[in-house]
């Protein structure tokens, strides 16, 4: 489930506090429990964004691989538009299309909210997010579960008021019998949303090293602000 | 009878006269809490924060602070109270708890058609080309491209409400940044959003610091309801918080510490003369001389500083020397008041003249504070001279004819008695050894030459600054890049070159960041080539709207765009340089730019030199005309580099005359050797007291030696005129002086004493240093001095004519 975690990361700031009990969240925390299970993950995906300012949304596909503890590769479009390459603490925001490479510092890599550019985004590269059922609790409030057969729905929001101020919800649907993440969408204040769709997930399978690897030869490398 | 009349008749005139003119200057007194105005003008480093505290400091602007445990507590709060002062209208222009965009985010628009206007020609060319009915539909596209594959949500949201892409054009100046938009964020409120700042602007400009403090009152009574709220914290800063709490607190330090000094004169005469009649008409004589004095001072100096504050237990507590030495010589002269007058006269004249020299000595010294403490006091001490001799000493003569003979008082005999002399030689003798001895073991005072003294010692408003500086930034040691020009031309033109030589240090490692006012500064080139592209596309509004629909965006993306076409409409009929001038404009500008009354321009920036880099970047452009560099670290610095320097050139200088005028005096080596012995061991014996006492040097109390050179000294050069008038009689010139010395010596060290208290905390340390040494002045020079002039004439004759 660390599927889960770090897909949380990447559309939403980590920070603190407290959680209420109001639900049923025996699915959650099963399904938080069982992270540790989870070496590798290989998925694609399809990223939709709505935004107020288009009639329509627009769609992207992508696909990502991870490695416990800290290896990622995600990659949005096809071919990628954006790669975002960690492996331990060195990673990359990688624009192919441009022949650029940004750095990441290690501190950008905790996905803090207040993180200065792009935090979102570098966000999921903190791995995982919460250790146990009782970190998630310390980090996101819970605004609504629901389970209709295999699917549980989960609407979170992190407790970070900064985060808070840009967003309305965090909301997850995952498998209860397979684990699976099926969907995960962050709602804005503004009205826009942002949806990936999860398809094809392999969980524990080998992933080749050289995944995780990339050549930077002939990129413009700068240091991230 | 007639010439009785008469007489009164040219007292009353005089005395109405003196009125009127103590009237008019004390209504013209008032103080100025600019601690910059205690400081050389000519520093560089004093230059230019001046021109930015004056020009960006925003002095009727009050800054209230707010944390609380949650950030949504602390949102609302602050909310709450800036409505709350909205509401009172009387006293409050605006209060700011939010940018005001964040209301009414297409505000930014005229910024942003400002910030394209000014670029250069060729990037104008090419955003006109974005526009062109061929290229537009391949504009959306990419930019729908990018809101599909992007992963920075600040490209995300900027592009979605500017489709065309006019930000296009500003890539380069790195103004749309993320650090750019935090630190705007932190204009406002902490990362974690538990501070909140609160910006007041008063209803009209203060014209008085008694206004100010009203004012500040009324603001506070304002939020006494959130003052004392659980788990909240108010705290004010800014201009006129400073001013409010500065200006209250100098007007309590000079009436607490004149009083006080009255009150420990009064008490010292009732003990040694216990007479009632004496001490009102000492009393009245000093506070004559303190009004005289400061009326003079109203009348030409206009502001008093924290530092001139301290004038008035100085000069009570010097006057009064010589209204004890009137009343002294009184009890014991049986002529005419003339007589007495001319007997007085010398020894005044004498003190009073090196005590004055000494005091406006203090004008030789670049510290513009201290000039006017050492002009207010030398002042005072001329008029006490005066008024002592003229009014006072006929009073005495007068009521000592009424009055009948009295006993001695039990201090008169204790000092007169031999057993004193010896007790307190031995004693003064052990404290000597052991201040010496502690010079010895604890070495010379430390040196603190930062902007510490300069500070009030209890100021909220620091307190609070201090919080938010902390607070709201993350990092420490930034300087403030100020840029003064005669023009825009001018101005932008010192920009580039501060900019150019930043680039350079930046490159060798002296400066880890730099922001210059440059990108928001107009380029008079710029907009007067690309006002013709960009004004006529406003033209082009319903087509662009046309082609954005088709390309799948709504209305609303359109918003910005044609803000800023019209905008750009707008300005083709004005005249060059543009300006942006709405709310938003103006909150962004009122930190950036400024312009003087007498049409200068300038410019704000900030920069991070590097660590131990300091001096570097200072030298990188220290030669470029206009730009200053600044910081009150790098203020402390420079004065440390030039005022010590300076106040050794003025104490030299002052020694030499004195030891000058003593050798013209005195006509004896040994006499004037003993004093300079007598004094090299008060100096020595104040340095290892304050090391004991874990005191510093300062900018200000290095002054006290300036001062202990010319008041301190009194006491030894008196006795050892003494010694010469009774031919050597060690015991008749201590009975002679010895009680003067102490009361004069117990009343200045009062007088300083008193502003040991003083908020300021310069003017304390240099109270406190002063008091110090007076008393050990006083008492080596009653107690030591004569065991050495009789070890120097134990083998030789007394010629009483010839001196010493």
């Amino acid at each position: 489930m660390r599927l889960l975690v770090f897909l949380i990361l990447l559309f939403g700031p980590s920070p603190a506090l407290l959680a209420a009990e109001n639900f049923d969240l025996t699915p959650v925390k099963k399904w938080i429990a069982r992270q540790d299970e989870v070496r590798t993950v290989q998925a694609d995906f399809t990223q939709t964004r709505a935004f107020r300012a288009l009639q329509s949304p627009v769609a992207i596909p992508g696909h990502l691989w991870f490695s416990a503890p800290q290896s990622l590769r995600w990659e949005l479009g096809d071919p990628a538009k954006a790669i975002l390459l960690r492996n331990g603490d060195t990673a990359y925001l990688i624009q192919p299309g441009k022949k650029r490479a940004e750095r990441l510092p290690a501190d950008h890599l905790g996905g803090r909210a207040d993180s200065r550019n792009s935090a979102q985004a570098f966000a999921m590269m903190k791995m995982p997010l919460a250790k146990d059922y009782a970190d998630f609790n310390r980090q996101f409030e819970v605004l609504a579960v629901s389970t209709q057969e295999n699917r549980c729905h989960l609407e979170i929001i992190p407790r970070d008021a900064s985060a808070k101020k840009m967003l309305t919800a965090l909301k997850l649907d995952f498998d209860t019998t397979t684990g699976h993440l099926l969907t995960f969408e962050i709602a804005l204040r503004d009205g826009s949303w942002l949806r990936n769709e999860f398809s094809n997930v392999r969980l524990n399978q080998k992933i080749e090293r050289r995944v995780f690897d990339f050549d930077l030869a002939g990129y413009e490398i700068v240091e991230a602000k | 009878m007639r010439s009785r009349a008469a007489r009164w008749g040219w007292v009353a005139t005089g005395g109405l006269l003196l009125l009127i003119y103590v009237v008019a200057g004390l209504s013209r007194i008032s103080f100025n809490v600019d601690i910059l105005k205690l400081l050389p003008t000519h520093l560089r480093q004093v230059e230019g924060l001046s021109l930015l505290l004056k020009h960006f400091a925003q002095s009727n602007e009050l800054i209230v602070t707010l944390e609380a445990s949650t950030a949504e507590t602390a949102e609302a709060e602050a909310d709450a109270i800036a409505a709350a002062l909205a509401q009172q209208p009387r006293l409050v222009k605006r209060a700011v708890a939010r940018p005001p965009w964040e209301k009414n985010p297409g505000e930014l628009a005229e910024l942003l058609a400002y910030l394209v206007l000014n670029q250069p020609p060729e990037e104008i060319r090419a955003l006109a080309a974005r526009l062109a009915p061929a290229q537009a539909p391949a504009t959306l596209q990419a930019t729908l491209d990018l809101l599909t594959e992007s992963v920075s949500p600040q490209e995300i949201a900027l592009r979605g409400y500017d489709p065309f892409d006019l930000t296009g054009s500003l890539a380069g100046i790195g103004l749309l940044t993320g650090a750019q938009q935090q630190q705007q964020q932190s204009e406002f409120a902490s990362a974690d959003g538990t501070f909140r700042v609160i910006y007041v602007e008063a209803a009209k400009p203060f014209g008085n610091y008694k206004e100010t403090i009203a004012w500040m009152k009324e603001i506070q009574r304002v939020l006494a309801p959130w003052r004392d709220r659980p788990g909240l914290r108010l705290g004010y800063t800014g201009d006129p918080a400073f001013a409010a709490s500065i200006a209250g607190s100098m007007e309590w330090d000079m009436a607490s510490s004149g009083v006080m000094t009255l009150g420990v004169i009064a008490l010292i005469f009732w003990l040694c003369y216990r007479r009632a009649r004496p001490l009102l008409d000492l009393q009245l004589m000093l506070l004559l001389i303190f009004a005289l004095t400061l009326a003079t001072a109203g009348l030409f100096l206009r502001q008093l500083t924290v530092i001139g504050v301290g004038c008035a237990a100085i000069m009570i507590g010097l006057s009064v020397d010589y209204g004890y030495f009137v009343f002294q010589r009184s009890q014991l002269h049986g002529g005419t008041v003339r007589e007495l007058q001319k007997q007085c006269v010398q020894y005044i004249a004498w003190t009073a003249g090196t005590t004055a020299a000494a005091f406006f000595a203090l004008n030789l010294s670049s510290l513009p504070g201290l000039s006017q403490l050492g002009t207010l006091v030398g002042m005072g001490v001329l008029i006490g001279a005066v008024v002592m001799l003229v009014v006072y000493a006929p009073l005495t003569r007068r009521f000592q004819r009424r009055a009948a003979p009295r006993p001695p008082s039990v201090v008169e005999c204790l000092v007169a008695s031999t057993n004193f002399q010896r007790t307190g030689a031995w004693l003064t003798l052990a404290v000597v050894l052991v201040l010496l001895g502690a010079l010895a073991v604890k070495g010379l005072p430390q040196t603190d030459f930062t902007d510490r003294p300069l500070r009030p010692r209890h100021s909220e408003a620091y307190a609070a600054l201090e919080r938010m500086e902390e607070r709201l930034t993350d990092e420490h040691g930034l300087r403030s890049l100020v840029v003064r020009g005669g023009s825009v031309e001018e101005t932008v033109a010192r920009l580039r070159a501060a900019e150019s030589r930043l680039a350079a240090a930046q490159a060798r490692g002296d400066v880890v960041r730099y922001r210059s006012a440059l990108p928001l500064w107009p380029d008079v080139a710029h907009q007067r080539a690309n006002l013709p592209v960009l004004a006529p596309l406003a033209a082009e509004i319903p087509r662009l709207r046309q082609a954005l629909r088709d390309a799948g965006f709504q209305d609303e993306a359109f918003a910005l765009t044609e803000s800023v076409l019209t905008q750009w409409s707008a300005w083709s009929a004005h005249a060059l340089p543009v300006w942006p001038d709405n709310a938003a404009s103006r909150w962004i500008f009122r930190r950036a730019v400024s312009r003087t009354a007498d049409g200068q321009w300038l410019a704000l920036g900030l920069v991070k030199p590097a660590a131990g880099r300091e001096q570097a970047l200072d030298d990188a452009v220290k030669n470029l005309d206009g730009v200053f560099l600044v910081s009150w670290s790098a203020l402390g610095a420079e004065l440390q580099r030039v005022i010590p320097r300076e106040f050794l050139q003025v104490i030299v200088a002052l020694t030499l005359a004195v030891l000058a005028l003593l050798a013209v005096a005195f006509r004896s080596a040994r006499a004037v050797g003993l004093f300079v012995a007598t004094t090299a061991l008060v100096f020595a014996c104040l340095a290892g007291l304050m090391s004991l006492l874990g005191m510093t040097w300062n900018f200000f109390n290095l002054a006290a030696i300036l001062l202990l050179l010319g008041t301190g000294t009194d006491y030894s050069i008196l006795l050892l005129l003494a010694l010469r008038r009774n031919g050597g009689d060690v015991p008749a010139a201590q009975r002679e002086l010895g009680l003067v010395i102490c009361l004069c010596a117990a009343s200045a060290a009062a007088g300083f004493g008193t502003i040991s208290w003083a908020n300021h905390l310069g003017l304390a340390s240099l109270g406190k240093t002063c008091a110090l040494g007076l008393l050990l002045d006083a008492a080596i020079s009653i107690f030591l001095l004569p065991v050495g002039w009789r070890i120097l004439h134990r083998r030789s004759r007394l010629r009483p004519a010839a001196g010493a």
